[in-house]
């Protein structure tokens, strides 16, 4: 494994998660790649995000929905706002597929809100595309070890 | 009554909790009220278990919760489908554990090797011998997984009741059945199918807030502020003319002002049910034209306007379910605890529609019924805060006042203005019956 690619796709990474725990929306979306998706599903080893409903199915367009409601005075859901702090780790390059890197790692991700602590955790796989200024997301997948159980509700991004 | 004091359960007491403008506080907060509910309401009424089309092989079984009863219903060789309590009769066991599953050709008890048929009858039980001038008897009923009481189907949606007495479940259904009709009546085939995954998601407040929010259109403005205004900010963002996203289109929805509201109709009917309904416009989209295509080639262009021009918002069948039948969703209400409740979202494929519709119908349940959804949180922190605050000692009473004295009866129901309160009025009229009659 190209340790200097390793360390490029953690350093992005470790930065990515930063921007998500500081609630800095915006400059999370602009490291999505153009036609970049974010996606959790909502089954293990689910497929097929077309005809299947998923946790999270979001292109730059609900994304950004996403991000301005969570700064909206108004957003009920969010007095108080939703604190966040990741861990990311086991991270592990697959094989580059058609120039993109492809990276897996592990998750914890603890929030609070406004009643005690919650703990999400899970797989994340990183599609990642080399573009001039750095690594751009194609795709962001999110795969929570409790996907199909009842959920609470699931406010900012993973 | 005393207002600082939990009411007696007595009857009489029941029926002071509910006015025709307001209900009782501890109706949603009482721990013993949601006990009786449990056996005077989840223990009476037909109660929604799953659609057929969840279970089309011989042994799919799906699980369903008939207030604190777990029950499943599984297809058997006979092509019937059966609702049995998940319980064995020998040790007491559950016997499926996936929310869904095949049990394969006989149901057979994971403790000891009980087996039974679909229909719950016992059909094998290990080291027979020992039960030899026993009182044991392999056909005898104790003896076989139990069968709900009652059970049955209305167009493919299957429902139950503990109650071995009652109404049957069209005339529970009553002028609600028009809802279903039209939601398996909109496929060009004439029939609905559960497809694509079901999201579970929890509310921590009374089930009754929730089916009182189905049919409340006072609060989109004020609850959804949030997503409506971030959905018109990022449409403005996109280049002048571009046709408002599907996307959207079903968030902003929730901006309409209360003149427009209050021009839909409210109709209630008996036993608690209701729907909104909703205002008709020819759909121009792509995905709506090719689908329509499709119904007027089934049915001729005559009854396929006839069948699109019943618009409805939510429908709510009381005290279970709620189908969405423009987007093909339904929505089944699980009263866990007084300040608990379970909400699965179901999305159906209408049969000989196209692909798109379906795929429309996924989109709409992702955007507006996925935990993740920008629409929903600002409705459950409400429905929380309505929670926390009927605990206080801040007052006693809820008020359902709004355009009261004013619903018109009809066969069946009564009928209202689309802010009026009539919904929630209608759905305490059915509480106080159930929870009046004494078993």
């Amino acid at each position: 494994m190209d340790t200097a690619r390793l360390h490029t796709v953690s350093a992005f990474l470790f930065h990515e998660a930063r921007l998500l725990d500081q609630r800095r929306w915006h400059d999370w979306l602009d490291l999505f790649a153009e036609g970049g998706m974010y996606w959790a599903p909502l089954t293990h080893d689910q497929t097929d995000p077309i005809n299947h409903v998923s946790l999270y199915y979001e292109d730059a367009l609900l994304r950004e929905v996403r991000a301005r409601r969570l700064e909206e005075k108004r957003a009920w859901s969010q007095q108080p706002v939703t604190q966040a702090a990741r861990i990311i780790g086991n991270i592990h390059l697959l094989a580059d597929t058609e120039g993109d890197i492809v990276a897996v790692s592990t998750f914890h991700l603890l929030e609070w809100r406004r009643s005690g602590n919650r703990m999400l955790g899970g797989h994340y796989t990183h599609r990642l595309r080399p573009a001039a200024g750095g690594l751009r997301i194609v795709l962001k997948r999110i795969d929570l070890i409790d996907c199909e159980a009842a959920q609470e509700t699931l406010e900012t991004f993973l | 009554m005393d207002a600082q004091q939990s009411p007696d359960l007595a009857t009489p007491d029941i029926a002071r909790l509910v006015q025709p403008d307001r209900v009782h506080k501890s109706v949603y907060a009482d721990p013993a009220i949601f006990d009786l509910e449990m056996e005077r309401i989840f223990g009476r009424a037909w109660v929604y278990v799953g659609h057929d089309s969840q279970v089309p092989n011989v042994g799919d079984y799906h699980q369903a919760l008939i207030g604190r009863e777990a029950v499943f219903m599984v297809r058997g060789p006979d092509g019937a489908v059966h609702v049995l309590f998940n319980r064995c009769p020998h040790k007491g066991a559950r016997l499926v554990a996936f929310p869904a599953g095949n049990v394969g050709k006989f149901i057979r008890c994971p403790f000891h090797g009980w087996s039974f048929r679909c229909d719950g009858g016992l059909h094998a039980v290990p080291i027979r011998d020992g039960y030899q001038g026993t009182r044991f008897d392999i056909n005898d009923a104790d003896f076989s997984v139990r069968r709900l009481p009652r059970q049955a189907v209305y167009r493919g949606f299957v429902f139950a009741s503990l109650a071995a007495d009652g109404p049957d479940l069209e005339s529970f259904l009553g002028g609600i059945r028009s809802s279903i009709d039209n939601f398996c009546d909109r496929a060009p085939a004439g029939e609905v199918a559960v497809e694509g995954g079901v999201f579970r998601v929890w509310q921590q407040s009374n089930w009754k807030i929730f089916f009182e929010n189905l049919n409340d259109t006072s609060h989109p403005m004020v609850t959804h502020e949030s997503a409506v205004n971030a959905a018109r900010a990022e449409y403005r963002s996109l280049p002048p003319g571009t046709k408002m996203p599907f996307q959207l289109h079903i968030i902003e929805g929730n901006g309409e002002p209360y003149e427009f509201w209050d021009k839909l109709e409210m109709v209630a009917f008996d036993n608690g049910h209701s729907y909104m309904g909703a205002i008709f416009t020819p759909p121009t989209d792509p995905v709506s034209l090719a689908y329509i295509a499709t119904l007027e080639a089934a049915h001729g262009a005559a009854r396929a306007r006839e069948i699109l021009q019943v618009q409805r918002h939510n429908s709510i069948i009381y005290p279970s379910c709620s189908p969405h039948t423009s987007f093909q969703q339904l929505r089944v209400i699980r009263p866990i605890a007084v300040d608990r409740t379970l909400v699965e979202i179901y999305t159906f494929r209408l049969k000989g529609a196209p692909d798109s519709l379906f795929q429309r119908s996924v989109v709409y349940a992702n955007v507006v019924n996925s935990p993740s959804s920008v629409v929903m949180p600002d409705d459950i922190e409400v429905y929380a805060r309505c929670q926390e605050g009927l605990k206080t000692q801040g007052g006693d009473w809820v008020s359902q006042h709004r355009d009261a004295g004013r619903d018109r009866p009809i066969a069946g129901g009564f009928v209202g203005n689309g802010l009026s309160e009539l919904p929630m009025r209608n759905q305490f009229r059915a509480w106080a019956q159930y929870m009046t009659q004494d078993a």
